[in-house]
């Protein structure tokens, strides 16, 4: 025994004497208890024929606990017998009560005893413990022999409810062991849990070795009754500093044991309801079509095909895809490879993280061990428990609970940010990462920062989103501390937020991060409160980064090449790109030195990023979003920025939804011709439109109304323009073609997109300074139609 | 004895704490509330979209002194919540009949 635990004695101290002292408290408890109710019985109960006293449950099993309820059953052979010895009864439980024992008792006739009762399992289920005490023994022989032929042949049905009462109970507890004070009788993983493998297998005559447990949890729980005089079954933080002298190691010792516990229960309720005959078993059976040549898809468990581990990560993203579980025997198997070298890539973990739902594919790394093999460092927070007030759950529950969080955001504010996020993975990641450094004794961020760079590097991903993950973790408490330490309504508060966070994407992953690190403190943290706080700091870092946008502008003091290419352009633009992009658009520059035009098409699956480099010219940035609309490609997201010595650097990212360019490689070299002869003035982009098939819009109910504002305060020599509308093929051209058609110049833009909502900002000036209030106003009235595909 | 109830702006709680723990007022029960004065809500535009936010975060402080205290203890407060702008709240004083430590039955100001 690990745990330090010296105030047990005699009870699970010494380890030899272990299993013999708590198997010794609970049967002398059991049998004190039942002298005395025999006793009581004696002196009250007059001998009637077909009246039987049974002892049942924890009593029946002669694991009494020392404040535990005592659970007694009087069996009659018919109702009628009950009236007469309704009297007697009374006196002999007040004997009880008197004696300071909580009896807990039912009258029953044999044959109620032996049928089925949805709506009372926990009787047939007491009975499976059933012991003899006092009365008319014939008589409960016959219970015995009815109960036992009636177990015998109902134990399909009497194994689904004994499951389906499990999970009821369990999903109380958020079906999680990890609980920093769990109830050692019915958590996740304690001694109902225990009880329950217990009686699966023995309505499947099969027996299960679950006593090194057992020994372990019920002798905490004597300890826990005894401190408390009662029956107390949370094991709080002071019970767990009465009990041991290192609580941390006992705790450690106690999630061990609860892990086994829980596997158990989880393979024990698998099997029975995977038992014939299982409506809803039958209906997951449908689900075996998403077998593939490497797992089987079996009741929603998936199996392993092959005696060999998979490949990176590929079973879990499998089982996060689908929302899927693994099978007992999957997680038996993983189990048994986790002593080799299991190495995962950057992209194992970019897969997993992707998918809408990556629990189901961290938590079956964390059943099986795995997550431990891949990410060595996370043994640092398994089953971690770090004290305050408000935190109910160990490290690495926390850690996942809040990865689940973002799966089911019900605040449509919130869910509406998350959904804005290109690569919400990377604050999956980051959330993975943020508290890893817990428990070290020195400041958690830094240290979570530290091993989080270690892991990073290990995995070799690209450099910016590392930095990003990197980012997320280091500023993981940041809007946490605004929300409560700052003036919101102070512009000082939001110009110390932007300058924090720099851009408005990380300030929104940011601002994730802090949502599900607050919600997965426990079920209630989330208050109205607290949501209504981190959005006021989400909208303060967001004004202040959005009227940032455009003024700030890059002067460098060198005079090298690439300053001069930088001179002049947006802040934002060195915030949003690395370096490595920064030099490739640098190399793009050089080359307007021989050409009038300097195009580069990247891509990244089926989403592709056309970057553009050449003298700013009216209505340019809306002929290129026309050209690539023509091609019948979905513009996503597009940036453009100028610079000082009037080289426009923009960018566009689409969708190749019909795999035209995938498909077809050589369009690829006919789009990049197309832009540049539209670049360069040679091709006109609204002729290549009008050959275009004209985009259906949806049903009037369904469309989106859209809304265009436009403010002179948020920047100090543009007008701002936000547009959000339904998103369309062509969208981008239209709003774009509007501005310049209203001799409008196009200073910034930054179009983003979510489902088929557009979310789109222009910074535009109008004869070198900010639109007056006719201009603004005839623009308005274009935009909105050009947002309902009005425009002519 | 007197209840002192008091509204502030979230971010002056622990300037009010630290306060509070200047002149010796160790307890206090502090709730997170919403709610709006003379401050109202206001209009939020984000994204275009305009909506209303009626009732703004605050902080509720609860705290029972001597009488004699009561002055000191509302000036102090009054002055760490202060920003002198809109919204910085409000404090209430109620008198209070009675006091009862429940774990040994004090009473009166000694249960405080």
């Amino acid at each position: 025994m690990t745990s330090g635990v010296v105030n047990l004695e005699p009870v699970v101290t010494r380890p030899d004497a272990a299993v013999e002292s708590v198997a010794h408290t609970l049967a002398s408890r059991s049998a004190d208890v039942e002298d005395l109710v025999r006793n009581a019985w004696a002196k009250t109960m007059h001998p009637v024929p077909g009246v039987a006293l049974a002892a049942t449950g924890g009593f029946g099993r002669g694991e009494l606990f020392p404040h535990s309820d005592v659970d007694l059953l009087i069996v009659v052979e018919s109702e009628s017998q009950i009236p007469p010895i309704r009297e007697p009864l009374s006196a002999f439980l007040q004997k009880l009560w008197d004696a300071e024992l909580r009896p807990s008792h039912a009258i029953q006739t044999v044959t109620y005893c032996a049928s089925e009762h949805e709506d009372n399992v926990e009787l047939s289920i007491s009975l499976l413990d059933r012991r003899f005490l006092a009365g008319d023994v014939a008589m409960f022989q016959f219970l015995d022999e009815r109960f036992t032929a009636f177990a015998a042949k109902r134990k399909g049905t009497l194994s689904r409810w004994l499951a389906r009462m499990t999970e009821a109970r369990r999903a109380k507890f958020q079906n999680t062991i990890y609980h920093l004070e769990p109830d050692l009788k019915n958590s996740p993983g304690a001694l109902r849990d225990l009880q329950t493998v217990r009686w699966l297998a023995a309505l499947r005559q099969q027996t299960v070795d679950v006593a090194a447990s057992f020994e372990f949890l019920a002798g905490l729980r004597i300890r826990l009754h005894e401190i408390a005089g009662r029956d107390h079954n949370v094991l709080s933080f002071d019970a767990q500093e009465a009990i041991a002298t290192d609580s941390a190691a006992l705790m450690r010792d106690y999630f061990r044991h609860a892990r086994v516990v829980d596997r158990e229960v989880l393979k024990a309720l698998e099997a029975a309801n995977a038992e014939p005959g299982n409506l809803l078993g039958r209906f997951h059976d449908w689900r075996s079509r998403l077998s593939t040549t490497e797992f089987t898809v079996s009741r929603d468990r998936v199996f392993l095909r092959e005696h060999i581990r998979p490949a990176g990560l590929r079973l879990f993203e499998f089982a996060a895809r689908h929302e899927l579980k693994l099978a007992a025997d999957t997680v038996d198997r993983l189990t048994a490879y986790q002593q080799n070298n299991w190495e995962t890539t950057w992209d194992d973990w970019k897969a997993l993280l992707s998918t809408p739902k990556p629990s189901f594919g961290l938590r079956a790394m964390q059943a099986s061990g795995a997550l431990t093999s891949v990410l060595p460092e996370w043994a640092r927070i398994e089953s971690l428990v770090v004290r305050d007030f408000y935190h109910r759950y160990t490290v690495d529950e926390h850690t996942l609970v809040a990865i689940t969080s973002l799966e089911s955001i019900r605040d449509a504010r919130f869910a509406g940010l998350f959904a804005e996020i290109p690569d919400p993975w990377i604050v999956r990641f980051a959330l993975l990462l943020h508290d890893i450094g817990k428990g070290s004794g020195t400041e958690h961020v830094a240290e979570s920062s530290a091993i989080a760079d270690e892991i990073l590097d290990r995995l070799e991903g690209p450099e910016a989103d590392r930095a990003a993950v990197e980012f997320l973790v280091r500023n993981h408490l940041e809007l946490s501390s605004v929300m409560t330490a700052r003036d919101l309504e102070d512009d000082a508060t939001s110009l110390l937020l932007a300058a924090r966070v720099e851009t408005v994407e990380r300030l929104k992953q940011l601002t994730m991060i802090t949502y599900a690190d607050i919600t997965a403190v426990n079920p209630d943290a989330m208050t109205p409160w607290r949501l209504e706080q981190l959005w006021r700091v989400y909208l303060a870092g967001y004004r202040a980064l959005t009227a940032g946008l455009y003024s700030e502008r890059i002067h460098h003091a060198e005079s090298d090449a690439l300053s001069a290419f930088l001179e002049g352009l947006p802040v934002r633009y060195l915030r949003t790109h690395s370096p490595a992009q920064i030099d490739s658009h640098f190399e793009l520059a050089r080359q307007l030195e021989s050409r009038p035009v300097a195009i580069e098409i990247t891509h990244d699956r089926r989403i592709y990023v056309l970057t553009l480099l050449t003298r700013d010219r009216t209505g340019l940035f809306a002929a290129i979003a026309g050209t690539i609309s023509a091609f019948g490609l979905n513009i996503l997201k597009a940036e453009a920025f100028s610079n000082a010595q009037g080289v426009i650097v923009d960018t566009f990212t689409f969708a190749d939804g019909n795999r035209t360019l995938e498909l077809n490689p050589t369009e690829v070299d006919r789009l990049r011709g197309l832009v540049r002869r539209v670049a360069e003035g040679r091709q006109d982009a609204a002729q290549l439109l009008r050959a275009r098939p004209k985009p259906l819009l949806p049903s009037r109910q369904a469309r989106l109304k859209p809304s265009v504002t436009l403010s002179n305060d948020a920047s100090e020599t543009a007008t701002l323009i936000e547009i959000v509308a339904e998103d369309r093929p062509g969208l981008l051209y239209d709003l774009s073609r509007a501005i310049a058609a209203a001799e409008c110049n196009i200073e910034v833009v930054l179009i983003d997109t979510e489902a088929h909502k557009a979310l789109d900002v222009f910074y535009v000036t109008s004869g070198g300074g900010k639109l007056d209030a006719a201009c603004s106003a005839r623009l308005q009235d274009v935009l909105r139609a050009a947002c309902s595909g009005d425009s002519k | 004895m007197k209840k002192i109830e008091a509204v502030i702006q979230p971010h002056k709680l622990e300037e009010v704490k630290e306060a509070m723990k200047g002149i010796g007022i160790d307890g206090m029960t502090v709730t997170e509330v919403r709610g709006h004065g003379r401050q109202k809500g206001h209009k939020e535009i984000y994204r275009g979209m305009e909506y209303q936010v009626d009732l703004l975060p605050k902080i509720k402080l609860e705290m029972v002194v001597p009488d004699v205290r009561m002055e000191e203890v509302v000036r102090t407060l009054a002055m760490s919540a202060r920003t002198g702008k809109i919204g910085d709240g409000k404090i209430f004083v109620y008198e209070v009949v009675e006091a009862i430590r429940i774990r040994n039955d004090d009473r009166g100001e000694a249960a405080l």
